[in-house]
Parts: C-alpha cells; sequence; structure tokens
C-alpha cells in the first residue's frame, strides 16, 4: 500500500551553520511553521490588549452618566479596541494556524516565499507597535475606521491618528505579502495525488482566506495611502471642500472591513469542518459542498459592503444590490450549519475541548449571524446600525469566530506544534464563562440598541432607560473577559508544561498527523500519495485490513478432517 | 416507540419555538426586546421589518440550536458505539436549501418593499400645518406626492449640536433654534440635512432611520409625527470628544402652538438684531465701518 515519494534533500550545505540564540533563530527563522507560531503568540498577546479595552469601555458604561474615565481615555480605547480586534488579533490568528498547518494539510516540504512570509510577520508586528506605541504620546481618538472628515488635521490634529493610519498599513500590507505566499505555496506546491477536490476544509479556507486578502488589503492600503497624503501632503481627496468626498474613504474601508469579515467566518468555517469529523469519527458530511459555501461566502461576503452605509446619500438601487448580497449569504452559511450538524449525526462525538469549542462556535456564529442578517435587511438597518444592536451582533460573529473558533482550532492543533496536549479541565470552565457572557452581553447589547444607545458613546443619560441592559451587557463582558483570560492561561500553561503525547493523539485524518509532533524543518520525510480527502484514514484502513486478512503460515498440511477426534463442543482457533 | 419518536423529533422543536415566539410576541417582550413605539409612517414601515427579521431570526437560532443539542445528546462516544461513516453529494442539500432560499427571497422582497414604503413621502393630514407649499416633486431620491404641503426645515449639524432653520424670512434672516426641533403635529416634515464640519447623523429612534448629514452633500429625509409630545434622539457618527452630547429632540405641537413659537422666536431675534445694532451704532465711531 501507500507509494510514498523518496525524500528530495532540500538543504545543501558545506558547514553545519553555528547555532545561534533561540530567540534570534525564532525571529530570524523563514521556517513557516516557525512563522505560523510567532503569528499565534502575537495575536494571542493583542487578543489580551483587545480583552483590557472591553473592559475598560464596559467598566464606563456600567452605570449612567458615570465619571470613571474621561472622554478623551474612552475614545482612545475606543479608537484602537476594533483594529486591535480585527487586524491585530482575528486575522493574524488566522493566518499563524494557516502557515503552520497548511502546508502540512497539502504535504508540502515548505511554502513557496518563505522569507517573504516572514517579513509579513515582521510588517505586522511593527503595525502594532506603531499603533500601541503612540499610547506612550497621544494615540489616535478619530474614532474606530479614522473616518474623514474627523480623521483630517482639521478636526484631528496629532500624531496618533498618523501612527492609526501608518500602523494600520504595515499590517495590511503585511497580510497582503502573506496571501501572496500562501496562494502560491498553495497552487503549486501540494503533495503527488492532492487535487483541489481532496484539499481538507481548512486549507481550502486558508486559499480562499488568501485570496480575500489579496482583494480586499491593497483597498485598505489605498485608503489609508490617500489619508495620508491627505493630512500631510495637502491632497483633497476626501476634502469635500475641494470636490473630495469623505463617502469615498468609507466605500473603501468597508469593503476592506466588511471583506475582513468574512475571513473570520471563513477561517471559522474551515476549522469547525475539520475539528468536527475528527472528533466524531466520521468522514465530514460533504466535503465539496462545504467548500462550495465556502467560496460563495467569500465572493458574496466583501460584495455586501455597502450594508455597512444604509444612511449614507447612496442611491437606492446601489444599496438594495448590497442588501441582495448580504440577505444572499444565508443559503451558503445555512448549508454550511446543515452540513456540521449532519457530521455529528450517527457520529461518535469525543467531548474534548476542542469539538465542544468548535460546537460553541457553531452557535455563536448563529446567533451573530442571525443578528447580522436582520441588520442587513434596509429599513432595519436605518434602525440598528451604529448602535449598540449592530456592535453586539458584530462582537458575536468576532468572538464566536476567532475567539471560539480558535481555541478550538488551538486545542486541535496544539499537539502538532508543540508535541503536547492543551489541558481540558480548566478550558471547558474556561468555554462556560465565555459562551454565557458572550450570549448574554450580545443580547443585552442587541436590546440597547435597538432602544436606541449609540455605539462609541463615552455615556448614556439616566432618563434614556438603558441602565438595565448596560448593567447586565457590562457584568456579562466581564465574564466573557475572564473566560478568555483564563483560556489564555490555560494555553501558555500547556504549551511548556502540557502531557507529551504523540504525533496523532486525535485519529485524524489529514495529512499534517503524518507527520512527527512537532514536524521536521521539511515537514516529511516521505510523503504518502493522496487518494481522496482521508489519506491517513487510507493508510489505517490498509493496515486494519492487512491485519485481519493475516494468517500464521502454516508449518505443515493440515490434517484432514475426518482424522480429528470430535472434543466435546470445544473449538480451537488457529488466531 | 413511534409516539415518543416524534414527540422528540417534531413536537418538542416545536413547542420550543412557540414558546420563544410568544415570549418574543408578547407585549410586555415588545416593550424590553424592540424599539421605541413609532410616531411617523416611516417609523411604522422600520417597526414592521424589525419585527419580521426578529421573528424569522429566532426561527432560524431554535432551529438550529434544536438540532446542534439533539446531535449532541443522541451521538456522543459511548463504549461499543461505532460511527456511521456517510457522506453526501451536492443532491443531498435541494432539501435544505429550499427553505433558506425561500426566507432569502421572502426577506430581500419584503425588505424592497418596507424600503420603498419608508421612502415615500406621505401627505400633510387634516390636523397639519397648511404652510409653506413647496411644490417638489422629488428632493434627493425622496418622492413627494403631488401638489402636497410640506414644511421644509434645514438642519445643519456641528460639532456638538443640532441647528434648525425654519421656512419664511429672507435667506440671512430665518427664524432657527438649537438643541430642539419644533414642529407641528400632522405634517410632512422635509429635513434638508447638512453639516459644518465632520459627518454627522440624524436620528431621533420614534420618527424614522438613521440619515447622514455630511459636509459639501445634500441629504433629505422626512417625517409626520402623529402624537403632541417630545422626542429625543442623538446622532450615531462618531464625530470627536463631546460626540455623546450631540443629543437632538423634536418638539411636536399643535399647528396654533407652531405658529405663536414662530412668531415668538422672530419677535425675539428682532429684538436680539436691534441691540446688537444699537450696540454697534454705540460702540463703533460714525463714519467707521464696522
Amino acid at each position: 500500500m501507500t507509494p510514498a515519494a523518496r525524500a528530495r534533500p532540500e538543504l545543501v550545505t558545506e558547514a553545519v551553520p553555528r547555532r545561534r540564540q533561540a530567540w534570534i533563530e525564532r525571529a530570524t527563522s523563514s521556517d513557516h511553521k516557525s512563522v505560523g507560531m510567532l503569528y499565534i503568540g502575537a495575536a494571542l498577546w493583542f487578543a489580551l490588549a483587545a480583552v483590557a479595552a472591553l473592559v475598560v469601555m464596559r467598566v464606563q458604561l456600567i452605570v449612567p452618566e458615570n465619571t470613571t474615565t474621561d472622554p478623551e481615555i474612552f475614545d482612545r480605547t475606543m479608537s484602537s479596541f476594533t483594529v486591535t480586534g480585527v487586524v491585530l488579533f482575528a486575522i493574524p490568528l488566522a493566518l499563524g494556524l494557516f502557515s503552520y498547518i497548511a502546508p502540512l494539510q497539502v504535504g508540502a516540504r515548505g511554502v513557496a516565499f518563505p522569507r517573504l512570509n516572514l517579513l509579513s510577520f515582521w510588517l505586522y508586528v511593527a503595525g502594532g507597535f506603531a499603533i500601541y506605541g503612540s499610547f506612550l504620546w497621544r494615540p489616535s481618538e478619530a474614532g474606530f475606521a479614522t473616518f474623514p472628515s474627523l480623521s483630517e488635521p482639521l478636526y484631528s490634529n496629532t500624531h496618533g491618528v498618523d501612527a492609526w493610519i501608518v500602523g494600520t498599513a504595515l499590517a495590511v500590507l503585511g497580510f497582503v505579502c502573506f496571501a501572496v505566499n500562501l496562494v502560491a505555496t498553495l497552487r503549486t506546491m501540494r503533495a503527488p495525488g492532492m487535487a483541489w477536490r481532496r484539499v481538507p476544509p481548512f486549507t481550502w479556507a486558508a486559499n480562499l482566506g488568501g485570496y480575500l486578502l489579496l482583494v480586499c488589503g491593497p483597498v485598505m492600503l489605498a485608503a489609508l495611502v490617500m489619508l495620508f497624503i491627505d493630512r500631510h501632503y495637502g491632497g483633497v481627496f476626501f476634502d469635500p471642500g475641494y470636490g473630495g468626498a469623505p463617502l469615498l474613504y468609507e466605500h473603501l474601508a468597508w469593503f476592506f472591513l466588511t471583506g475582513a469579515f468574512a475571513f473570520v467566518v471563513i477561517f471559522a468555517a474551515g476549522v469547525i469542518s475539520d475539528v468536527l469529523p475528527a472528533f466524531a469519527r466520521k468522514p465530514l458530511f460533504s466535503h465539496g459542498s462545504t467548500t462550495a459555501c465556502l467560496l460563495a461566502i467569500a465572493i458574496l461576503g466583501p460584495l455586501a459592503w455597502m450594508r455597512n452605509m444604509y444612511s449614507a446619500p447612496i442611491p437606492t438601487a446601489f444599496i438594495v444590490f448590497a442588501m441582495l448580497f448580504a440577505v444572499a449569504l444565508t443559503i451558503p452559511i445555512g448549508l454550511l450549519i446543515y452540513n456540521w450538524i449532519a457530521t455529528l449525526w450517527g457520529g461518535t462525538l469525543r467531548t474534548r475541548a476542542a469539538p465542544l469549542y468548535a460546537v460553541a462556535a457553531i452557535s455563536a456564529l448563529t446567533i451573530g449571524l442571525v443578528g447580522d442578517l436582520a441588520w442587513s435587511l434596509i429599513p432595519v438597518g436605518w434602525q440598528i446600525q451604529d448602535t449598540a444592536a449592530a456592535q453586539g451582533a458584530t462582537i458575536a460573529v468576532i468572538v464566536g469566530a476567532s475567539v471560539l473558533g480558535g481555541f478550538s482550532a488551538l486545542h486541535y492543533w496544539m499537539p502538532k506544534i508543540t508535541g503536547r496536549l492543551v489541558g481540558d479541565g480548566l478550558s471547558k470552565v474556561a468555554l462556560v464563562a465565555i459562551l454565557v457572557g458572550l450570549y448574554v452581553f450580545a443580547l443585552m447589547s442587541f436590546f440597547a440598541g435597538v432602544k436606541g444607545q449609540p455605539v462609541d458613546v463615552y455615556k448614556f443619560y439616566g432618563e434614556q432607560g438603558l441602565d438595565g441592559y448596560n448593567l447586565v451587557a457590562s457584568i456579562a463582558a466581564f465574564v466573557m473577559a475572564g473566560g478568555i483570560v483564563v483560556e489564555l492561561g490555560n494555553l501558555a500553561y500547556s504549551y511548556s508544561r502540557g502531557v507529551v503525547t504523540g504525533h496523532d493523539p486525535w485519529g485524524g485524518s489529514t495529512l499534517e498527523w503524518y507527520a512527527s509532533s512537532p514536524p521536521p524543518v521539511h515537514n516529511f520525510d516521505v510523503v504518502p500519495d493522496v487518494r481522496s480527502v482521508e489519506p491517513l484514514y487510507d493508510i489505517r484502513r490498509a493496515i486494519r485490513d492487512r491485519t485481519q486478512a493475516w494468517r500464521p503460515p502454516a508449518r505443515e498440511p493440515a490434517p484432514a478432517p475426518a482424522e480429528r477426534e470430535p472434543v466435546g463442543g470445544e473449538t480451537t482457533g488457529t488466531r | 416507540m413511534a409516539t415518543r419518536k416524534i414527540v422528540r423529533r417534531f413536537v418538542l422543536p416545536a413547542c420550543l419555538a412557540a414558546g420563544a415566539l410568544a415570549l418574543l410576541a408578547s407585549p410586555a417582550a415588545a416593550s424590553v426586546f424592540g424599539p421605541r413605539p413609532a410616531h411617523s409612517p416611516n417609523a411604522d414601515d422600520i417597526r414592521t421589518a424589525y419585527w419580521v427579521a426578529i421573528i424569522v431570526g429566532a426561527v432560524l437560532i431554535v432551529a438550529v440550536h434544536a438540532f446542534l443539542i439533539a446531535a449532541l445528546v443522541r451521538f456522543r462516544s459511548r463504549r461499543g458505539r461505532s460511527p456511521q461513516r456517510f457522506t453526501a453529494g451536492a443532491r443531498a442539500f435541494v432539501r435544505p436549501a429550499a427553505p433558506l432560499v425561500a426566507i432569502a427571497v421572502g426577506l430581500f422582497v419584503f425588505a424592497v418593499v418596507m424600503t420603498t414604503r419608508a421612502r415615500d413621502v406621505e401627505a400633510t393630514g387634516p390636523e397639519g400645518l397648511g404652510a409653506d407649499g413647496d411644490l417638489v416633486a422629488q428632493v434627493n431620491g425622496l418622492s413627494i406626492p403631488s401638489g402636497s404641503k410640506v414644511l421644509n426645515i434645514n438642519v445643519i449639524g456641528q460639532r456638538w449640536l443640532w441647528r434648525f432653520e425654519y421656512p419664511g424670512g429672507a435667506p440671512g434672516n430665518r427664524v432657527f433654534s438649537y438643541g430642539e426641533l419644533t414642529v407641528p403635529v400632522d405634517t410632512t416634515v422635509l429635513l434638508h440635512l447638512a453639516s459644518t464640519d465632520v459627518t454627522h447623523r440624524w436620528f431621533i429612534p420614534t420618527l424614522g432611520g438613521q440619515v447622514d448629514a455630511l459636509p459639501g452633500q445634500d441629504v433629505s429625509t422626512w417625517f409626520r409625527a402623529d402624537e403632541v409630545g417630545r422626542y429625543g434622539g442623538q446622532s450615531t457618527a462618531f464625530s470627536g470628544t463631546s460626540y455623546t452630547t450631540m443629543r437632538a429632540w423634536v418638539h411636536v405641537v399643535t399647528p396654533q402652538q407652531y405658529e405663536s413659537f414662530i412668531g415668538a422666536k422672530r419677535e425675539q431675534l428682532t429684538k436680539a438684531q436691534d441691540y446688537v445694532a444699537k450696540k454697534l451704532e454705540e460702540t463703533t465711531p460714525s463714519g467707521a465701518i464696522p
């Protein structure tokens, strides 16, 4: 069985290079696995920052007309919160896992442009440093996406806004570099037999996510460069006094942000589609339909960007168009959920933390995306866009996809990355806290927003009748934040002190479990010939079939049955 | 056995769904989970769309969770149980896709209808003010019934308050107010939104949806308040430090009260202008250009 490709020597050297200090090795290694670990580690640090920002904002909004936090401090926190949550945490966490796992899943021995891969990480980290470095002086107070005219120098004449623009641009530039490498790797370096129809859903998600970043990233870069020219070199792109249009920036920024939203959902869908079959011990219900649904989300998602702009003076035909795409997303997302439930159906689910986080992610995504569906209808959008309701739905999706989906992925793949299991007990407690906190927070925010509470306000008034919602939402946000911090601690502990395990603790059926844990620099000594979507299952089945078919070779010709004495009811077997 | 299966498969989820719907649709819940009551026809349309979206959404959430929990409870790993390995092609997705397509198409068509209805300006009612009839067929995408009388108000957003300019008087000498807009009941009010600095957003939840007030661009919206009262709202477009304080009120009064309000305001303005002119005369030497 398993005809195997022979290992090719990938490294040719005349001398063994001197070993450098571990941190220099880590920072300069262009191995895709090392880069992936860097991405995951940095993203989890920024997750802590985002959680801290959420706590600061919810402390301020716990009672009406609270004076705990200055409006300036609140605006600074709010302006860095979204960019931290999405650009510095959600996307890089996905990229880290893509960088580590996707080449392994397609049986590649490396990536197409390893140095570009490493460069992308350092661009992203530089961006994060630029944004958080500005906290030493005066960070941006120009809102979550620095929309002009507010971000024009006349209204925001601080270097914090420049730091925000440069930092976000560096990170997005890093993502585009990353996507170039990812797409090239997946197109050209798949193992023999790894046709696209056999590529695991998580790597399909990586591929589509790469294309999404290639399409949406440059749009955001263009917007940020134009804004920077406006601020420093006398540009009038967004200055209505000279015929520019602030609305133009809104279109560009929302195109990127909506694309990022679709990216995060696709990442979570890829994780769930890989984790559930492994733990239910049966194949994904429909591999082809899963990839088709992911493709539909990748196409329809960013095209619906104007669904965030229903209040803007855009001709009705255009926003109806956006609504069409947004409502059409119901079909692929609904079919994906059907697919996952059908995968669990008839299986034997081992209730470890990874599949539980995956199921929790399905639940949170359902609730958040249903909120988004309601908001996508134009009249409802006029009522709830840019209110706490829209924020509640968005946070439900981002936390559902990146926190719950991301933790599920880390539980599933950490044994591959470190050779150690992540502890289950504490993470199940954390899961309950995150899930309950998220549900209550999202619902309370939703109802407060429907009552008219805008997003990004640093206080609300007693006579608005919003006290109850905000109090409960704040407490729920603290519970959720506590859960996330506990789980991050659990991951950090397990990273170095977890239970040591073998190279395939879950009985996975995709190629990454064929490598050792952690995999060597060249990933595989031999790559099995891929004949289906489950190459390792094929190997296991072949081994089982051979074992069962095996009989000990007969030493002498068996005696004829007639000569054998009947022994009272007893039989003797050969095995 | 068969009865238990039917109960478990259909009756239980149906009861759960019905219970959730009853919880949502009860009047007490509506005040907790729903928007504030509407006082304008366009806000009415928005409320209708909201409740339809929420009920469809609740059904979807309950259905997904019913199946998810059933799968979790029934198909956990136990001793002596082995998984049924089955997969399916695209054909297995026709059946689940049908209701999803129906929901998507239904919601889309419904939302297009409600959008048009909310955009269509309705004529001033019988109790309204018969004033100022500018006969315009269309303003910035709003279609106005022909021959109807509307009250044109200029709404100008600036950091961090709203300025309202009432019709009548010369362009530089119009009656204006800050923060609170006074309008007559049952009268179609056409708002012409603009901004002098950054992007603001007009949003009085009881009187319609959110509309941007942009620098350098004219945007219009409308409402027709059905009841005397005072309705509050605030901008939802972040505009800087004191953005939270950028609140607005619409004070709906009877047409007679409105007329007397405008009269009193005009008198106040004339008095103030006279006072300023007098002061200027006193402080500037005669012959000098002030």
